[in-house]
């Protein structure tokens, strides 16, 4: 009697947690991320406390930041201004050009990936897992880091040219060009793209390829027809992500491309910066408008093309040694390892470059003064000074509560729009958000919605220090969770939920037990992403650290930069190697797979 | 505030600042913090009771030492109540106290607090005097008695956005005589300048021999040579893109935002910064992000030629490195000068001290110091200063930069027309 009471108390509050969770995500959103970028965005339609289009109206009519289209925002005809884009002077305009480069930039980093991805979720070799793990590294280094790296590997004195003369061949110019944009682009997303697509490839059940193949479908058919339509979601997840993040590029265009490249969050910031916040936030507003477009065309199409799978028993990994001399044995294989050439090219040569810099002197030989250097920060720096060892413990200790906090967030949200109800995207669009609005424009608001806080009757509340940044990095980093596992949940057969609920199971409970263990892949890749957004992110760090000593890695490397890069470039490789180990630690505490 | 910015721009600038005197009387701070009441320690949360628009600092002419003084009484918490030591607090940027080489930061501090008996906190907000500003225009206290490391530009940016001032009158700094001419960039006398530095060309003498003139960078053999830096983004940048102006004139340009125009020295009224822009471009000049990406690309020998300052080879000397490698060219015999100066904010709990500090930052002894440790020029005449620095800081014949005025209207006009030129996409 006791015991079923227990349950049924039991039951409510299992029943309530998804709810409770849910409303605890809302609050966190709207306390640290919604009201603080509201602060600022509402500038562009509030001028002199009058509401007003004017703003928006001069900028979408601006030939500057909209080219040939803004003679259609001025009310020219369609059919002139189509003739004036196909025609050859026609001009993109800051913003055209800027959704140009981040095309270009996804379809490297899909190319990229893909490969990557295959190789990791498919073949069996010694330190697969260790590498799966480090595949995001990339994505945490400092822009600052990426160009030493790019300068030293692809300039006109650098690695690539030196080993091309060696052989004999003529010297590529790629620095200071779109080339070189759209390859550090990739350097950054294309271990994006390759983590969510392997987690998806691992979580394709084994059995339905069986069955295909036991049905009399060859290899090929059995991969288009059952593999591709799982893995495709992962894809366009990955190819998503990154031209929302290509779009809002901003340091590493200016400084491997330079001025004639710049791209909007580049006057996003000069407008800030010159404190002109009724431009500053009108072209955030379309960035964010594009970007959330591209978003939610993508979640769009992923509601309509998903593919029931009923569980996660992975496909057996081959072995990276043909098992016999067939064409159908070695083309793949080789492929891949002329892939392996390229990667090791574009994303090894970089690190091993930045690594290179930190022991090298400013007379060009080898030392370990910059790694001194760092520990005497360390013993003697000043209290006001930044140190390393608080700025790796705060990197650690932050971006393990964030991802902490992220998961669930992550799952709830992924839980709520993986359910088919009206108004649907609109949940999607709000739940996407903080990946889409410009990275500066989200500091100045924490700067005016946290730091200095909101009066109400007559108190002053304010949040600055670590745990506002923990609270901001959740906010940043758990849109990643959301996309690493929604795609699995929505292609869960519904019939496995709806009998755990016949058979008395709380909604909670069968998210926990039958759900999460099915989609585990993708809760490991989000919790990954989740900590290296932490890790790597600054702007909001720096904000909400003022006046405390609540710095973290990227803060210190952006102090240690001086004349020359030594010390900073000592400290990236701290940075380097401590994430490394993060990564490591998080996929093995996620575990291969959980599944059934 | 920042809604002004617009609406005034088509104002005479002369009248802006009138109007913004006179504004300042009537106003008042939308809220002001009349004494801690409580502070809910939890988690970084803190609710403080906010005044009820009492004279918490709404106007900054009487230095606001009462206002101030009120403010340290009541929160006996974390203030310094009475006799204890006081706090001064001094806003600056980063790299002046934390650099991986030498910064002048903890010297100042010790010397001060070994002759004044005060505790000298350093703060550094990352967005430097833009914090400040924020903070004021949302009425939200400042909390700093000094900014260390004021340009021209950023008080005419003050100027532009607030209504109440930001900074107060200089009052009385003992050593501000001494400070040189052409050095004084606040015309309403509250920037007491500390050090200068110039912006010049640095170019790798085993490589090339970089112009002696601004058209000498337009020739043929030094096609895609010189490496410059974002005006919009970048000090170094900016400075050079101003030095270009104060050259060639800026075509009329400034006169649309109220702005008076220049000129230039260069004889041709029909050729302006605009032109020589579209020439340097047209000869393939390099426009990167940030000064530390265009001397990385210049370290790496991307071009022979870097925009950057004229104390370069006290770095290179320092690290050992060929001066050979790290000449220093100033075009036409020019540099652009970039006098730096400190202020005491409006509602400053301290400006009695913080003007002790700005006096102390005057002595012989201190400029001299500042000026190793921040590798840069002292800005008194009287500074003590080793002649082996002189040989390898250099100064040029003629420092020129533009003046408040000058810059004020202007400066973002410029910048605007040269980027719609520039990355005409």
């Amino acid at each position: 009697m006791s015991d079923r009471r227990a349950r049924s108390l039991r039951d409510r509050i299992e029943g309530r947690l998804l709810t409770a969770l849910a409303l605890l995500t809302s609050v966190v959103l709207v306390v640290a991320f919604y009201y603080p970028v509201g602060t600022v965005l509402i500038e562009a339609v509030v001028v002199d406390g009058v509401a007003t289009l004017g703003v928006f109206v001069e900028l979408v009519r601006d030939p500057f930041y909209f080219g040939e289209l803004a003679r259609l925002f001025a009310g020219e005809s369609p059919l002139a201004v189509a003739r004036a884009l196909l025609g050859p002077e026609r001009r993109l305009g800051i913003v055209g050009f800027t959704a140009y480069q981040a095309a270009l930039s996804t379809l490297a980093s899909v190319a990229l990936g893909l490969p990557a991805a295959y190789l990791l979720a498919r073949f069996e070799f010694p330190g697969r897992r260790t590498l799966r793990s480090l595949t995001i590294v990339p994505f945490v280094l400092p822009s600052i880091m990426v160009a030493v790296g790019f300068v030293a590997t692809f300039g006109t004195n650098g690695t690539l040219n030196s080993l091309l003369s060696a052989l004999g061949l003529p010297p590529v110019d790629l620095l200071f060009s779109l080339q070189a944009i759209v390859i550090a682009h990739a350097f950054y997303n294309a271990p994006l793209v390759a983590r969510v697509t392997t987690a998806a490839w691992e979580s394709v059940d084994a059995r339905a390829v069986e069955t295909a193949r036991s049905l009399g479908a060859g290899p090929v058919r059995a991969f288009v027809d059952v593999v591709a339509p799982q893995v495709y979601p992962a894809v366009l997840t990955g190819a998503a992500l990154t031209f929302v993040f290509t779009f809002g590029t901003f340091p590493i265009v200016l400084a491997l491309g330079g001025f004639e490249l710049a791209t909007v969050e580049v006057f996003v910031y000069r407008l800030v910066r010159d404190l002109n916040y009724a431009e500053a936030a009108a072209l955030a507003i379309v960035e964010l408008v594009i970007s959330l477009g591209v978003l939610l065309a993508y979640l769009r199409y992923e509601a309509n093309h998903t593919v029931s799978a009923r569980g996660a028993r992975p496909l057996p990994r081959k072995s990276l040694l043909p098992s016999a001399a067939t064409a159908r044995e070695l083309l793949p294989r080789a492929g891949l390892a002329a892939y392996v050439v390229v990667a090791a090219t574009l994303f090894l040569a970089p690190i091993a470059s930045m690594i290179l810099a930190s022991v090298t002197g400013g007379d060009g030989a080898l030392t370990l003064e910059h790694y001194r250097f760092l520990l005497d920060r360390q013993r003697t720096g000043a209290a006001f000074q930044v140190r390393p060892w608080p700025a790796i413990r705060n990197s650690l200790a932050f971006a393990s509560a964030a991802t902490l906090i992220a998961l669930p967030m992550g799952v709830v949200v992924a839980v709520l729009t993986t359910r088919r109800y009206r108004g649907r995207t609109l949940v999607d669009a709000a739940a996407m958000a903080p990946l889409a609005v410009s990275g500066i424009i989200v500091g100045l608001g924490l700067l005016r919605g946290l730091v200095f806080g909101v009066e109400i009757a007559g108190w002053r509340i304010a949040a600055s220090g670590a745990v506002a940044i923990v609270v901001a990095h959740a906010v940043a980093g758990y849109p990643f969770v959301v996309r690493t596992v929604a795609p699995g949940l929505e292609g869960l057969d519904r019939s496995l939920i709806e009998s755990a609920r016949a058979l008395g199971a709380s909604r909670a409970r069968v998210i926990r037990d039958v759900e999460l263990p099915l989609v585990w892949p993708g809760v490991v890749a989000g919790a990954a992403f989740a900590f290296a957004i932490s890790v790597g992110e600054f702007t909001a760090t720096v904000v909400l650290a003022t006046g405390t000593d609540a710095y973290t890695m990227p803060v210190a490397i952006e102090r240690f930069i001086g004349r020359r890069l030594g010390p900073a470039t000592a400290m990236g490789v701290v940075l380097l190697v401590v994430t490394g180990l993060s990564f490591v630690v998080i996929d093995r505490l996620g575990g291969e797979s959980r599944g059934l | 505030m920042t809604a002004d910015t617009d609406a005034t721009r088509e104002t005479d600038p002369s009248a802006r600042r009138a109007d913004r005197r006179a504004e300042r009387s009537t106003r008042r701070r939308f809220l002001s913090l009349g004494g801690t009441a409580g502070v809910l320690a939890l988690a970084g949360c803190s609710a403080e009771r906010t005044g009820d628009g009492g004279d918490g600092g709404d106007d900054g002419s009487d230095g606001s030492a009462d206002s101030g003084g009120s403010d340290g009484e009541s929160d006996s918490a974390d203030d310094d109540g009475g006799d204890e030591t006081p706090t001064l607090t001094v806003a600056t940027y980063s790299s002046f106290i934390d650099a991986p080489s030498v910064s002048p930061g903890e010297w100042l501090k010790d010397t001060f607090e070994s002759r004044v008996d005060a505790e000298l906190e350093w703060v550094t907000p990352d967005n430097e005097l833009n914090y400040y500003i924020e903070r004021a225009a949302s009425g939200v206290s400042v909390d700093a008695d000094l900014y260390v490391g004021l340009t021209t530009e950023d008080l005419v940016r003050v100027d532009d956005q607030l209504d109440d001032d930001l900074f107060a009158e200089r009052g009385d700094v003992a050593g501000f005589d001494d400070v040189r001419d052409g050095l004084r960039f606040d015309p309403f006398d509250r920037a007491v300048p500390f050090d200068t530095g110039y912006v010049s060309l640095v170019y790798d003498g085993t490589v090339t021999e970089a112009p002696e003139t601004f058209e000498g960078l337009l020739a043929d053999e030094h096609g895609g040579a010189l490496i410059a830096q974002n005006p919009g983004g970048s000090s170094t940048g900016r400075s050079f893109l101003l030095h270009t102006i104060h050259r060639f004139g800026d075509g009329g340009v400034a006169s649309d935002g109220g702005g008076e125009t220049v000129a230039g020295t260069d004889d041709d009224p029909d050729y302006d910064y605009l032109d020589y822009w579209a020439d340097l471009q047209a000869n393939d000049v390099r426009v990167l992000g940030s000064w530390e990406d265009a001397y990385t690309a210049w370290s790496n020998g991307e071009a022979p030629i870097v925009v950057s300052y004229s104390t370069d080879q006290v770095f290179a000397a320092d690290a050992g490195e060929d001066l050979q490698q790290h000449q220093i060219r100033f075009l036409n015999d020019q540099a652009y000068a970039t006098p730096e100066g400190m202020a005491v904010f409006a509602d400053a709990d301290e400006p009695e001290l913080a003007r002790e500090f700005m006096s102390f930052m005057l002595e012989p002894e201190v400029q001299g110091e500042i000026a190793q440790r921040n590798v840069a020029f002292p800005a008194t005449d009287t500074a003590t200063l080793p002649e082996e620095y002189a040989e390898l800081a250099k100064e040029p014949d003629e420092p020129v930069t533009f003046t408040y005025d000058e810059l004020q209207g202007s400066v973002s006009e410029w910048i605007e027309a040269w980027e719609r030129q520039y990355a005409g996409n």
